[in-house]
């Protein structure tokens, strides 16, 4: 196939209110890694009373906040939901991390038993543990029908919220906690959604993920799958090695 | 109580020279009734606390303060939680547990300051400024706020001394009576503002109503001049207003009614947040009464704390200056004063992430290395600590090739390494490898003097 010239938008929700773990790392190595492909790449930042513009969305990158941020933030996308909902089924690849992968169930329930409404784009939800599940993960990265793809996945996780689902998970945990400390799994992919509770920030160290939700945006774009050249990446490979060595072997 | 407390005393010391330690719940529960008689017996009490500038802050404060006829107690070097406290006050009770001393000034960490705050009687409670600090060690952002909260309404009837720049730390002193704010110059902030640098502003939304803040100029972080457009909220007047000079001087304006002449400080600290520490601790020397005389004279004396840009120099003019970093603010402000010195040859980011580092490496992300990278000269980067090669991974994203990067694998070599380049170098380190580095500089540029003498 000839390869030609294409065009990626890249939306930010929120970058103001869910940037909790640096999800701007993120950005930058999906906003990178296409541009090194002769992709051109456009990165739109959404803020609170922006509008949302799906139509001309390729990849949304939803990250953590604050309760309370987390809390208007599913208050401003619920007059969304109906459109996003069509987009994730057609395909839409969405990176939600942390805050933003709780965001796309029903509800976060607190300790208290109150429940910040989530968007309900998911069938899930997520019900706020004793303690707070911090520390370094690694996982293996499975795929749709839950193979092992001979690759891992590393980086920190830090939330309070135990997440059920009957989803393929993103992988199985080496170390760590994962979705809620108990299934040994961790994180949500469902057609273009990938999420997780893996921050550090997520894709810099973790390259052939970003490179696969690179090819799931462009699948959705133009409708087929793109051969590319692969990339240098001894420098974020030296980094996950180092610290997938470490964790595994804590 | 009292008794108990001498027991306590008697023990701890008996302790300390066996060099064993008592059983930790015992321990913590005599440790805390001593600790609270001492806090009882002091007659004025400054507290400091926020997220960034605690320790400079204090230490400014303790030296303007501080004197041979009038001594004061302090916590020096950062040691801020309940042990740093207990140390600190330790050394000035005779064996009876009686404070020889009664006036102290104590930096406390945002964590502790409820903890602590329920056992004293504070003059003045001073809230530097509220930075996203280490995630994982206390949560989020509104954590920190909401633990100096707490800590501040036990006390309405003790003076309140807050940033008006800061509209999180703004927030606390919201129709409170006794509470004074510094500033800095309106002027001066708006000819600071940088519309290019892609910092994260984190805390600007308006803390009544959500809406983010509407800046006319702000210097960095959420740091500025603020306004909220959908309510009463905004940027107070401040009664201490500091003007930034060129020579790294800070002319202080007062409001405040209290006696005597308008100061102009200097100080040997470099950077815009030094400014602010340096205000901060002046608004708070004069609302405890110290004349602006007493406190030009006490900042004399004064001696920077270790890792706040200590310089070390060595052979062949190498130099090396030393800065602790933690947060994506603090790390900012240091970027910033190392940009300003148009020496600079290398840099060195040594990242560690025990937990007194904060285990969590994302801050490194959301520090404005692209602005840094744009705007320096730097001709090598060396990466060192624990996570050295994040931090390689984060500058190559920021836009450093490959090529002007060093690893470092070994701390150990990286004295001799800074020190035969000579050149001027700054090195920025997490918490637990700085201690080490000074020691190491220290030592190097020692074995350079003997040298001389040879
Ligand atoms: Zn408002």
């Amino acid at each position: 196939m000839i390869w030609m010239s294409k065009l990626l938008r890249i939306v930010h929700l929120f970058p103001e209110l869910l940037n909790l773990y640096a999800d701007q790392g993120n950005i930058a190595v999906l906003a990178k890694r296409a541009q090194a492909r002769d992709c051109e790449v456009s990165v739109q930042r959404v803020k609170l009373g922006d509008s949302l513009d799906l139509e001309n969305s390729d990849i949304l990158v939803l990250g953590g906040g604050s309760d309370r941020e987390q809390a208007v933030v599913a208050k401003e996308l619920m007059r969304y939901r109906a459109d996003l909902l069509t987009a994730i089924e057609a395909g839409l690849p969405v990176l939600a991390v942390c805050g933003g992968y709780q965001l796309l169930g029903h509800y976060y329930e607190l300790p208290n038993h109150e429940k910040i409404s989530g968007l309900g784009l998911l069938d899930f939800i997520t019900k706020a543990g004793n303690k707070r599940l911090i520390g370094d993960i690694a996982i293996s990265w499975l795929d749709e029908a839950g193979h092992d793809r001979g690759e891992t996945i590393v980086g920190f996780e830090n939330h309070g919220g135990r997440t059920i689902h009957s989803y393929p998970s993103l992988g199985r945990v080496l170390r760590g906690y994962g979705n809620n400390g108990d299934d040994q799994l961790e994180g949500l992919q469902y057609k273009g959604v990938v999420a997780t509770y893996i921050h550090g920030p997520l894709l810099p160290k973790n390259p052939h993920l970003a490179d696969d939700l690179l090819q799931k945006a462009l699948r959705y774009r133009y409708g087929e799958s793109f051969s590319w050249c692969s990339l240098d990446d001894q420098l974020a490979m030296r980094a996950h090695q180092f610290l997938l060595n470490r964790t595994l072997s804590r | 109580m009292f008794l108990l407390g001498r027991v306590t005393y008697l023990l701890l010391r008996l302790a300390r020279k066996k060099g064993t330690s008592l059983p930790g719940l015992l321990m913590w529960r005599w440790r805390k009734t001593l600790l609270s008689e001492w806090l009882n017996q002091l007659e004025q009490l400054i507290v400091v606390t926020g997220t960034n500038g605690k320790t400079t802050t204090t230490a400014l404060l303790y030296s303007m303060l501080h004197d041979q006829d009038q001594p004061w107690i302090t916590n020096q070097g950062g040691a801020n939680l309940v042990q740093g406290l207990m140390a600190a006050l330790s050394r000035h009770a005779n064996w009876r547990g009686v404070l020889r001393v009664r006036k102290a000034v104590f930096e406390i960490d945002e964590a502790t300051f409820p903890l602590i705050m329920e056992r004293v009687r504070p003059t003045l409670m001073v809230v530097t400024n509220i930075f996203r600090d280490q995630l994982d060690r206390y949560g989020e952002i509104d954590h920190a706020l909401s633990m100096i909260q707490k800590g501040i309404a036990l006390h309405e009837a003790s003076q309140l001394l807050i940033n008006a720049d800061d509209p999180l730390t703004a927030f606390l002193g919201r129709n409170r009576s006794l509470t004074y704010a510094f500033s800095m110059d309106k002027e001066a902030i708006a000819s600071m503002t940088m519309v290019d640098s892609s910092e994260v502003r984190d805390g600007s939304f308006c803390l009544v109503c959500g809406h983010e803040l509407h800046y006319d100029g702000f210097i960095y972080s959420q740091i500025g001049y603020y306004r909220c457009l959908h309510c009463d909220f905004t940027h107070p007047d401040a009664e201490f207003i500091g003007s930034p000079r060129q020579d790294a001087s800070l002319v202080v304006g007062e409001l405040s009614g209290l006696p005597g002449e308008p100061s102009t400080l200097h100080v040997d600290l470099t950077g815009m947040y030094n400014a602010y520490n340096l205000l901060c601790a002046y608004s708070a020397a004069r609302i405890v009464g110290a004349s602006p005389r007493r406190i030009q004279e006490g900042l004399r004396r004064f001696v920077s704390p270790t890792g706040r840009m200590q310089t070390f120099v060595g052979k062949q003019q190498s130099e090396i200056t030393l800065a602790l970093i933690k947060n994506p603010t603090g790390a900012n402000g240091v970027l910033r004063a190392v940009v300003e010195d148009v020496q600079t040859y290398a840099i060195c980011l040594t990242i560690n992430d025990q937990d007194a580092d904060g285990r969590d490496v994302s801050w490194l992300w959301d520090v404005d290395f692209e602005s840094f990278v744009t705007r320096s000269n730097i001709r090598r980067y060396y990466c060192a600590g624990e996570r050295a090669l994040d931090m390689a991974l984060r500058l190559y994203y920021a836009g450093v090739r490959e090529e002007a990067m060093v690893i470092v694998e070994d701390l150990t070599t990286l004295p001799a390494v800074l020190f035969t380049l000579g050149q001027k170098t700054y090195v920025l380190s997490t918490y637990t490898a700085l201690h080490r580095l000074a020691e190491w500089f220290e030592r190097e540029s020692e074995k350079r003097g003997n040298d001389l003498d040879e």
